[in-house]
């Protein structure tokens, strides 16, 4: 059978969250900036999953399981918080919340 | 993981099972007094029981967790924290509109959370401990939602803090690639060795220092932190300030010295100068700000940059300065973020600097507490804050950090001017006709009553700080 390497796995997630990154940063709608966070959070599950194997441990999935509860859980208080500002300010961007400078 | 564990890890499960509790009694029947007694009782059991927990030897619990003298000692000051913060919460929360009792839930949650945090051991318990903590944090800082300031900041604090999350694992994620280990310990004895230092561990370092700088708010990664604090509820701010800080800080400190940071010069530098930066940019930008909630935003990005020289204080007296300088600050900010829960209401927070003006005069007894945890977050005797840097600055001597105890110096003058700047406002004698905008407390609530003794704390323990010394010099030994 073939195996794959382990860098090549490590690779896929560093772009998977350079790609979660950027657009983390280019975009400003809500529901586009939770959903490049969950891209990086996966990037972070997957680099665990493909340590894990190439450790032999069950820790990298171990943390994975974690990880989806922890995205499950943000995201369940994040969309309603998403809900709460489309009826403060009805709009989904981001910028038009950002009233306090100073 | 047999019983004697369990009961080592007793106060975590009395947190926890409060806010399970306190969900089925809101099923039940939604009673505003009730489920704030039962918050305290569950609080005052997780003290209690806190006591039980031998700390003659450290104890690994299934390796992810550890239970040493500074994890309790670090959870009984949160769980003092959350208790003082719900005390003081009791008021504002009440004039609240909506639903008023998930409050406590989520307070509890997020105190556990951190709880966690200090007791943690492993990426995993780190992980899970600090997610259990924002998660938490972004419902209680949107909690009265019928103001837009309350959603943008929660909003902001929401993408940040996932964000950080995300950085944070994928540096562990790296750090374990290398090592193949996430046990603080065993890290600590496999990461020195010379096969494992290579660019990905140096990666690893570098996204693990983002996420932790990201969340204690150090500069450069401070930008969320005003907005937040201005806009979160204030009696959530304090808690914040404190307890969320709080847990990070000592969840950084056992990291940092079980991988013995001390003989590693590149990470020291680098602290030092985010250190260095924290405390003056921290005092500096502070000068320019109107708003009360902002400026002790930029004072708590100061304070932690003071905390951050105890920290790079490798001698014995580095953790025991960390510890006495958190209780300090626990005390003052909660303190100073009381007296401004005591006079807003939800829908309208008493923030600006103008409002404060002859505060002294309009309410003598809460204008002379602010006055006094304002003196204590400058560090003006007789005060607990002074005590507090007094002992910073001499693990700094200890240790030689120079230049690091003297940008301490600077920042703290730099640091009086402000502070003042507020007395001063709030000493200033009414003009004729003039009109209070707040409604202004007794001092015989709830909250007056807390404050007092914060007050008192304050002052006495900054004449006669033996006893918190002689506690924190018995629980925290050198390594945390």
């Amino acid at each position: 059978m073939l195996t794959i390497p382990f860098q090549h796995g490590l690779i896929l997630a560093g772009i998977l969250f350079s790609i979660g990154a950027m657009s983390l940063i280019i975009r400003r709608n809500i529901f586009f900036i939770l959903l490049s966070i969950e891209i990086m959070l996966n990037a972070a599950g997957l680099a665990f999953v493909v340590a894990g194997a190439h450790w032999g441990q069950a820790e990298g999935q171990i943390m994975f399981i974690f990880i989806l509860t922890m995205a499950a859980a943000e995201v369940s208080v994040g969309l309603a918080i998403v809900i709460q500002l489309y009826r403060r300010y009805r709009t989904l961007d981001v910028d038009a919340a950002n009233e306090m400078q100073g | 993981m047999d019983l004697l564990d369990f009961l080592k890890i007793l106060p975590l499960v009395v947190l926890a099972t409060t806010s399970v509790v306190l969900m089925l009694v809101i099923a039940f029947q939604r009673n505003y007094k009730i489920n704030f007694l039962i918050t305290l009782a569950g609080l005052i059991l997780a003290f209690v029981s806190l006591l039980f927990v031998g700390t003659d030897k450290p104890l690994q619990i299934t390796s992810i967790l550890v239970i040493n003298g500074s994890s309790v000692f670090y959870i009984g000051l949160l769980i003092t924290g959350c208790f003082i913060a719900a005390l003081l919460s009791y008021g504002y929360i009440e004039k609240y509109k909506g639903n008023r009792e998930e409050y406590y839930i989520l307070l509890i949650i997020a105190t556990l959370g951190s709880s966690i945090l200090v007791a943690s051991d492993h990426f995993i318990s780190f992980f899970l401990g600090l997610e259990i903590l924002s998660v938490s944090l972004y419902g209680l800082i949107a909690y009265p939602h019928h103001m837009r300031q309350r959603i943008e900041a929660s909003i902001k604090y929401l993408i940040l803090a996932g964000a950080t999350s995300a950085i944070l694992l994928f540096g562990m994620a790296l750090i374990y690639t290398v090592l193949g280990t996430m046990e603080f310990s065993r890290i600590a004895i496999s990461g020195t060795q010379p096969g494992n230092q290579n660019v990905m561990m140096l990666a690893g370092w570098g996204l693990l220092t983002v996420g932790i700088g990201f969340k204690l708010a150090l500069v450069p990664f401070q930008y969320w932190t005003p907005d937040v604090y201005q806009g979160a509820p204030a009696p959530v701010t304090g808690f914040i300030a404190s307890i969320s800080k709080g847990g990070m800080f000592a969840l950084m400190l056992r990291y940092f010295s079980r991988i013995d940071i001390f003989t590693n010069n590149a990470l020291l530098t680098l602290f030092a100068v985010i250190a260095i930066a924290s405390m003056l940019y921290g005092n500096i930008v502070a000068l320019m700000q109107h708003n009360i909630k902002r400026i002790l935003a930029y004072s708590s990005i100061a304070h932690l940059g003071y905390l951050l020289v105890a920290f790079l204080a490798s001698g014995s007296l580095g953790p025991q300065a960390v510890a006495f300088y958190l209780v300090a600050y626990f005390l003052t900010t909660l303190s100073a973020f009381g007296v401004i829960t005591l006079i807003s209401t939800p829908d309208h927070e008493i923030e600006e600097l103008n409002d404060y003006e002859s505060l002294v005069w309009r309410h003598p007894v809460l204008g002379i507490i602010f006055t006094i945890s304002l003196l204590s977050l400058a560090g003006i005797p007789p005060t607990i804050g002074l005590i507090g840097k007094i002992f910073i600055a001499a693990a700094g001597v200890q240790s030689s950090l120079w230049v690091l105890l003297g940008s301490l110096i600077v920042g703290s003058v730099v640091g009086v001017f402000y502070y003042l700047r507020i007395v001063i406002t709030m000493f200033r004698p009414p003009e004729e006709g003039f009109e209070p905008v707040i409604s202004l407390p007794t001092i015989l609530t709830t909250g007056g009553v807390v404050l007092s003794l914060l007050t008192f704390l304050i002052i006495s323990l900054g004449i006669y700080p033996l006893p918190v010394m002689q506690i924190i010099s018995r629980m925290i030994t050198t390594l945390p």
